[in-house]
């Protein structure tokens, strides 16, 4: 990284006429990405995804500086009509619509201001990238007692307009007291080769619930990665579930931090894959407190020579006696070129716990295939059948009704 | 219907079948019976179209050469085989599975495919004529279900498929009485003029249910008598050590 971007960037701070102290912790943040630059192998917790070297593969001359000048215009008729819901839209990483007609405004707070502080999970050099370069930012408050009546659904489209280029941007979330929101990521990326750098924080305060869905289900060439962080207190409740099959590349990454009693943490997903795609879920939960649990359910699904993998970790503390902790990982091979890798990691520092974890990797049953096809199933379907069958298991984790119908349509199953 | 000449069959260097001939005309139903090894999953195996042996020999069913037919093909053409260990499908829901088996084995016969109502229509009569349960047609295909559920599903599904020859292997091992007589219900009422089945069996017992034209023993890759219902008697009495 050049010391000509450096300038380019602080350049570009100036421009936009933000407060001095906001402008130093930039800075600070921006020197941080530039010696460490993009994760690579040699980082533990990236050695299946080397994202530098995928960046240099897939990207030449990747602009730092995006300038936000251009009307980015979204196709109307990419907006769900599934279901009822809030509306959020990003169109190439710039808010340009919200919209929350089924809700009571005067329970609901936002917040532009750029003016943010650090997030306090600076776990790689993406995050410090997303503190420097952010400028379209938004907090959310949900106020207490308050439960969403609809879903909100976050578009982020990506349009033919900008390529080569990183895109950052950020949400906070504030759940507090007994409230609930139940929030949809939808990517429909029509850009080119772009890396898209997401940050979303949630706090979940006491009794509150969240619901965390993201769904990346049409194929295209961007990178991503989509860093969330959790925090639950006292019998509060998240779940989230991960559809990963659309883009080139996606490392979704989640932190939950289960700080107070009777909290609990749910995640499921697909990877769904062909060609030579590569994505990874990585999970984090820390049960911080007595009587936590957690559930982890990842179906993966590889073709001709994608890679999926799941680094799934548990941490348990020593104040944290009574967690229920499990995580399944199963994935599914499908040629002799696709690879999955699994790394489960389970850090107990408590006596009376109960964890588990189990991770395979297979092919198809040929004796399934064989009672399929016996049954007049041609060969595509039986394996149809059976691949939905198999991540069937983590849809049906879903919650939320609508959303389950949605993914099962997105499916066709 | 069916016809078998001097068929072979090997697997792994191994010679399992060492000439079988058979015939079955439509409306027949035969059995046949033999120790352990003889050959009778393999018989079953290869009508179906399962991969891995080396085959000589010939099988016509109707005007087709069966053994150039792919799996699927066979059971379109009217070929069913009810498994002996019917396997367990995660995800998949059994009347789901049961109506995109029906509806393929339609559209290739260029017949009209069912609707989900006439497809529920159907199962519900199917169902309650075989007295089972229509609870498990909404659990996923035999995932958790009794061995007797398994094989009361396989008839279950070779009565809505309504196949022109049954191969039924041994569908009544570790089964109790009462699913033995719903499996015998199964084929007595789809047993015609038109269908045909052919009963792969250890044991005389499905055959007081279930009572077929022809008996033949197989031994050793072949069949070595051909008789009626008395052959089966008489089989059951001596034991195959000493009748053979």
């Amino acid at each position: 990284m050049t010391l000509e971007l450096k300038n380019n960037i602080e350049k570009m701070f100036k421009e936009k006429k933000l407060p001095s102290e906001n402008i130093e912790f930039r800075k600070k943040q921006i020197d941080i990405f530039l010696t460490k630059g993009f994760p690579n192998k040699k980082i533990e917790e990236w050695k299946y995804s080397d994202l530098d070297h995928i960046i240099k593969q897939n990207i030449s001359n990747l602009n730092f500086e995006l300038k936000l000048t251009g009307d980015f215009n979204y196709n109307n008729s990419e907006i769900l009509n599934d279901f009822e819901h809030n509306k959020i839209i990003y169109v190439n990483g710039k808010i340009k619509n919200f919209d929350f007609p089924f809700e009571e405004r005067e329970n609901i707070e936002i917040n532009y201001n750029q003016d943010f502080k650090t997030s306090k999970n600076s776990i790689n050099s993406l995050i410090n990238l997303n503190n420097a370069l952010t400028f379209n930012y938004s907090k959310i408050r949900i106020l207490k007692n308050y439960n969403f009546k609809k879903p909100l659904v976050i578009y982020h489209f990506g349009t033919k307009d900008i390529n080569s280029s990183v895109i950052n941007f950020r949400s906070d979330f504030v759940l507090e007291e007994n409230s609930s929101l139940c929030v949809i990521n939808i990517f429909k990326n029509h850009s080119k080769n772009n890396f898209i750098n997401i940050n979303q924080q949630y706090k979940i305060s006491k009794n509150a619930n969240l619901k965390n869905y993201r769904i990346d289900s049409e194929l295209n060439s961007g990178i991503n990665y989509f860093f969330t962080n959790i925090d639950l207190e006292n019998n509060s409740n998240s779940e989230t579930f991960i559809y990963s099959a659309g883009s080139k590349f996606f490392r979704n990454e989640i932190n939950c931090n289960l700080n107070d009693k009777y909290s609990s943490a749910f995640i499921s997903g697909i990877i769904n894959l062909n060609e030579s795609q590569h994505h990874e879920i990585k999970t984090n939960i820390n049960h911080l407190s007595e009587n936590t649990k957690s559930y982890q359910l990842i179906k993966s699904v590889l073709n001709d020579s994608s890679k999926g993998v799941f680094q799934g970790k548990i941490f348990v503390d020593h104040k944290a006696q009574k967690t229920d902790g499990y995580q399944l990982s199963k994935s599914l091979l499908l040629d002799k070129d696709a690879e999955f890798d699994a790394k489960p990691e389970l850090e107990i520092y408590a006596d009376d716990v109960k964890c588990s974890h189990g991770s395979t990797s297979g092919n198809l049953d040929e004796n399934s295939i064989f009672y399929l096809m016996s049954r007049g199933l041609s060969y595509k379907q039986s394996k149809k059948l059976l691949v939905d069958g198999f991540l069937n298991d983590a849809i049906e984790k879903i919650t939320n009704q609508d959303v389950k119908k949605y993914i099962k349509k997105l499916m066709k199953i | 219907m069916l016809e078998i000449k001097n068929l072979k069959a090997s697997i792994e260097n191994k010679e399992i079948l060492k000439g079988l001939n058979l015939n079955i005309k439509a409306g027949e139903v035969h059995a046949i019976m033999g120790p352990n090894a003889s050959g009778k999953s393999t018989l079953s195996n290869i009508l179906s179209g399962k991969k891995g042996y080396e085959i000589s020999g010939e099988v016509r069913f109707e005007n087709n050469n069966l053994l150039k037919l792919g799996i699927e093909e066979r059971a379109h053409k009217g070929i069913f085989l009810a498994f002996q260990y019917p396997l367990e499908i995660p995800g998949v829901n059994t009347n789901n599975f049961l109506k995109t088996s029906l509806n393929a084995i339609k559209k290739a016969r260029g017949e009209k495919e069912l609707d989900a109502i006439e497809f529920l229509k159907l199962v519900k009569k199917k169902s309650s004529d075989l007295k089972i349960e229509e609870k498990i047609l909404n659990r996923h295909l035999n995932v958790g279900f009794s061995g007797g559920e398994k094989k009361k599903n396989e008839i279950l599904q070779m009565s809505i498929l309504n196949p022109k020859l049954s191969i039924l292997d041994e569908t009544d091992s570790g089964l109790d009485i009462d699913a033995l007589r719903i499996v015998s219900e199964g084929v007595n009422t789809l047993r015609g003029s038109k269908n045909s089945f052919l009963i792969i069996t250890h044991y005389q017992r499905l055959l007081n249910y279930i009572k077929p034209d022809y008996v033949h023993v197989l031994k050793n890759g072949k069949i070595i008598k051909t008789g009626n219902f008395e052959l089966a008697l008489e089989l059951e009495n001596k034991g195959y050590e000493n009748f053979l």
